[in-house]
């Protein structure tokens, strides 16, 4: 839906058009358009923070600002994986937020024009929790990248905030 | 003139100035909303205010504003040359705020850079028919009309500023040569200069230009001065200095009184006489003049008086008196205001202001990391040098913190009048009659914090007004003869701010909240209703939905509301308390942070995760031993400490953390006070005391009971910020 403005976004979009950081979790390798990724930085001890979604792996420091950080495998309810010297963090800046991704192996920078991405196929093996974080698959030569929606992948508008609306009518019953 | 003409920056000024002026009036109006009538400061300080505000926004061209604060000046200056007697006070009152709410509102238009485009018709229609009443009034008293007062006395149209301390009084004599061609001319360019430098000034002849006389009179009899200014002598010979034009200047300091008096005993003296006598006898003189003028002054402030007096029993309270005032007097302060040390101010951009203070806060943490580095640990090193040049450095980072921190303090006085303004605004609405005071509203706190609080103060004062205050009739019934008086508190407490707002109105009623927290399933059904405490039942309030009015009224009752207050506070580290006696008032007591951004801390660490407290949390440390604990069935701990028995709180447990000491013997205990309740909360270890900079969590990850925020530590490392009262719960 935003993908236009978002193309407009920034001075040095013509470059980086049709550019896309890829990443290996899993098996798979999937995508995420450059003009959202901020940098990479190598993996460093992040600060748990109890009480929060198994994905938010805590906070780390980037040079004094403080960032909240993901686990892409977890947040994609795969296997959790043992960090090593390969896992790195990718921070991203979506909306506004600041964000650290824990990827398992960084990939490359690719071109994908848009003709060669296809729309999701409406029935996916597996399960379909992976589907909504997907909007595209990019084919590059032989292999398939599957391109990822940042903004989806870091905010869960799903059921949570269906029961936080089902608190507050309750309250208004009551009160009336 | 040639400099470049930067509209941004003219607005800039332009909004700063008229909202500074803005805030000043509405105080001073409230000030005085329960007077009989504005004493002739505040008409002239409400004319000068408007008259300033018609001249910028003219220039700005606000064309609404102009009309509007060009309308408001017509009717002050009606009062103020009239002296009118039948003026509601409350009306007034009550358009001077309209206008002001107008204009402030449409400022607000110019800042978001929206179209100002409010309509003053209204609030000029009525002004206009306002005004059109006073006027009417007075001539049915049979006053002089306004007209006829006004070319009586145009002559005295200026704006005359207060008197202080500080201000020198002075007479001046000047003769022209005999051969001045067009000495009105000369003397209207001297006045011209002197008002660079004049509080007041009044001169004789009056009229220098238009009249032609004056030449001759300026010429026969020289040119007479009154001036009053902060200058030495010296000063006015600078200005008006002897040439071809002026043969001579006499200056002469006199009293306030003397001022008063204008050129009543100047008209029978020659100035020349008093030159040629001696010293003594120019003192002598002054002295049997001020003491001529002292009977004088105190004759007519008498007189006005005894005049009055007759006519005071007629008047119906809250309508307007005004003493006539003498031309060239000026005014005399209301109160004796302490007279302020001028100081320079600069205003900074608040983004500036940010960023040093993360700068600073980036600073101390990079302090730390020196200080506290792991270089620094190898044995054998001498570093008696280096710990003597680190304790300065530190100094100085304090002092430097301190230093931006005062800096970002701001006094709650602008914050309190606000709330003197609800009250009279809804108790005004309500028909209730109430009073309001502040105490120490001059008690400073952090700008952030100041913002923070605005929105839940103004819903605690406007319940206090509301609900708090009884109706005048419940009042009377009560038995109640004092009126009904709202009170704004502030003090600096154990490093917090307490700010209280307290009503003498009818309490809160515990019965009636029991019941509704009943009904509400609040209650515990094992616990007998008597054995809960005022405190707890009164919490009950800042319960979601919770509110015990049954009717809903324009400005509370809606049960949402103290939730939300709690909620504000809390979010700023802030507790809120509510204390109250049925019939008699209750109060609510906010205790808040001075500042956010820095803090003493204990760091601690639980597992691998590092914690920090706020120093002034923390009662005590203590090492526990297995015997002194105490462990119930159900799994909850005890400790006793010197026979008190503490509940205790394992924050790995808390938590689920990994890794953590579970024996209690292995890790320490900290005893916290928080709302009144002690509590143990046990951890693994400390590391130590360290100021710490307070970073918000980030808002993307969901508010963790507890946790009020995160640091970081000497190592870079991040430690998460303990509040207590989250932790009791």
């Amino acid at each position: 839906m935003s993908e236009e403005r978002e193309g407009v976004r920034g001075q040095d979009h013509d470059v980086q058009q049709g550019k896309y950081m890829t990443f290996k979790s899993g098996n798979e390798y999937f995508g995420l358009k450059l003009q959202y990724v901020s940098e990479i930085i190598p993996f460093q001890a992040i600060t748990a923070i109890p009480e929060t979604e198994d994905y938010i792996k805590g906070l780390i420091n980037l040079r004094g600002k403080i960032l909240p950080v993901i686990d892409v495998r977890r947040r994609f309810k795969q296997e959790p994986f043992e960090y090593n010297d390969r896992t790195c963090i990718m921070v991203i800046i979506v909306k506004d937020t600041m964000v650290g991704l824990v990827v398992e192996q960084i990939a490359e920078v690719v071109e994908i024009a848009d003709e060669n991405i296809l729309p999701p196929p409406t029935i996916m093996r597996g399960d379909r929790l992976q589907n909504k974080y997907v909007y595209g698959i990019g084919r590059v030569g032989d292999s398939v990248k599957l391109l990822i929606d940042p903004d989806k992948l870091l905010n869960d508008n799903d059921n949570s905030a269906a029961e936080q609306t089902n608190d507050m009518s309750d309250d208004d019953e009551r009160e009336v | 003139m040639a400099e470049e003409f930067n509209v941004e920056g003219m607005l800039d000024m332009y909004l700063f100035e008229n909202g500074q002026l803005l805030e000043q009036l509405q105080e001073t109006v409230l000030e005085q909303k329960d007077a009989e009538c504005f004493d002739e400061d505040t008409i002239n300080e409400i004319f000068r205010t408007m008259h300033t505000i018609k001249g910028s926004s003219g220039i700005m061209m606000f064309d609404n504003v102009t009309a509007i604060s060009h309308k408001l000046e017509d009717v002050f200056y009606y009062l103020r040359e009239s002296h009118p007697q039948n003026v509601v006070h409350e009306e007034l009152v009550e358009h001077v705020l309209q206008v002001v709410d107008f204009i402030t509102g449409e400022m607000d238009k110019i800042q978001d850079g929206s179209p100002v485009d409010g309509d003053p018709a209204d609030i000029i229609a009525e002004l206009d028919r306002f005004l059109e009443e006073i006027k009417n009034g007075a001539v049915k008293e049979g006053k002089e009309l306004p007209k006829a007062n006004v070319s009586e006395e145009p002559k005295h149209f200026y704006i005359a500023p207060v008197a202080n301390s500080a201000s020198h009084f002075y007479k001046i004599y000047i003769t022209f040569f005999p051969d001045t061609d067009m000495a009105n001319v000369h003397a209207y360019k001297t006045v011209y200069a002197l008002k660079e430098l004049a509080e007041d000034l009044l001169y004789e002849p009056e009229d220098l230009i238009s009249d032609e006389s004056s030449i001759t009179t300026l010429l026969e009899e020289g040119f007479r001065i009154l001036l009053q200014a902060q200058c030495s002598e010296a000063d006015i010979r600078q200005v008006i200095k002897t040439g071809y034009d002026i043969e001579k200047v006499d200056i002469f300091e006199c009293k306030a009184e003397e001022f008063l008096q204008g050129f009543d005993f100047g008209d029978h003296q020659e100035p020349e006489i008093d030159l040629q006598s001696s010293v003594e006898e120019i003192e002598a003189k002054a002295q049997a003049e001020q003491e001529g003028a002292e009977e004088q002054e105190a004759e007519k402030n008498e007189k006005p008086e005894k005049i009055e007096k007759p006519e005071k029993p007629k008047m119906a309270p809250g309508d307007f008196v005004i003493q006539s005032k003498s031309p060239g007097k000026p005014k005399k302060l209301a109160k004796d205001k302490p007279k302020t040390e001028k100081a320079a101010f600069i205003s900074v951009n608040v983004q500036k202001m940010d960023q040093l203070m993360d700068l600073i806060g980036e600073l101390v943490i990079s302090e730390s990391v020196v200080l506290q580095n792991p270089d620094l640990k190898v044995p054998g090193l001498n570093l008696d040098n280096f710990n003597k040049a680190a304790t300065q450095m530190a100094k100085i980072a304090t002092d430097l913190q301190n230093v931006i921190m005062s800096m970002r303090m701001v006094p709650l006085t602008n914050l309190f009048q606000k709330m003197n303004r609800i009250v009279f605004d809804v108790s005004r609405k309500l028909g209730k009659d109430i009073e309001f005071e502040m105490i120490g509203e001059h008690t400073e706190v952090d700008k952030n914090i100041s913002e923070k609080i605005s929105d839940p103060l103004m819903h605690l004062v406007r319940n206090a007004v509301d609900h708090g205050i009884e109706t005048n009739e419940e009042r009377a019934e009560s038995g109640k003869t004092d009126k009904g008086k709202v009170t704004l508190a502030a003090k600096t407490e154990a490093g917090k701010v307490w700010i209280t707002v307290s009503d003498n109105g009818k309490g809160l009623d515990r019965t009636k909240i029991l019941a509704k927290a009943k009904k509400q399933g609040l209650l515990d059904p094992d616990r007998l209703e008597s054995s809960y405490e005022d405190k707890e039942v009164f919490q009950f309030i800042t319960l979601p939905g919770f509110s015990t009015n049954e009717q809903v009224t324009e400005y509370s009752g809606r049960g949402v509301g103290m939730d939300v207050v709690v909620q504000n506070i809390q979010s700023i580290g802030g507790t809120l308390e509510i204390e109250s006696t049925a019939g008699f008032g209750s109060s609510m007591i906010l205790k808040i942070p001075l500042t956010l951004a820095i803090i003493d801390g204990i760091v601690m660490e639980t597992g691998t995760t590092s914690f920090v407290v706020e120093t002034s949390f923390i009662k005590q440390f203590v090492r526990v031993t297995e015997e002194m604990m105490i462990h119930e069935p159900t799994g909850e701990e005890y400790v006793m400490i010197r026979d008190e028995c503490y509940p205790v709180l394992r924050i790995g447990d808390w938590y689920g953390l990994e890794d953590y000491r579970s024996n209690v013997e292995e890790g320490m205990m900290l005893l916290f006070e928080v709302e009144g309740k002690t509590i143990c909360l046990f951890v693994d270890k400390l590391i130590g005391k360290q100021e710490i900079v307070v970073k918000p969590i980030p808002p993307y990850i969901k508010k963790v009971k507890g946790i009020s925020g995160c640091t970081q530590l000497g190592d870079g490392s991040i430690a998460l910020i303990l509040d207590p009262s989250g932790l009791i719960d």
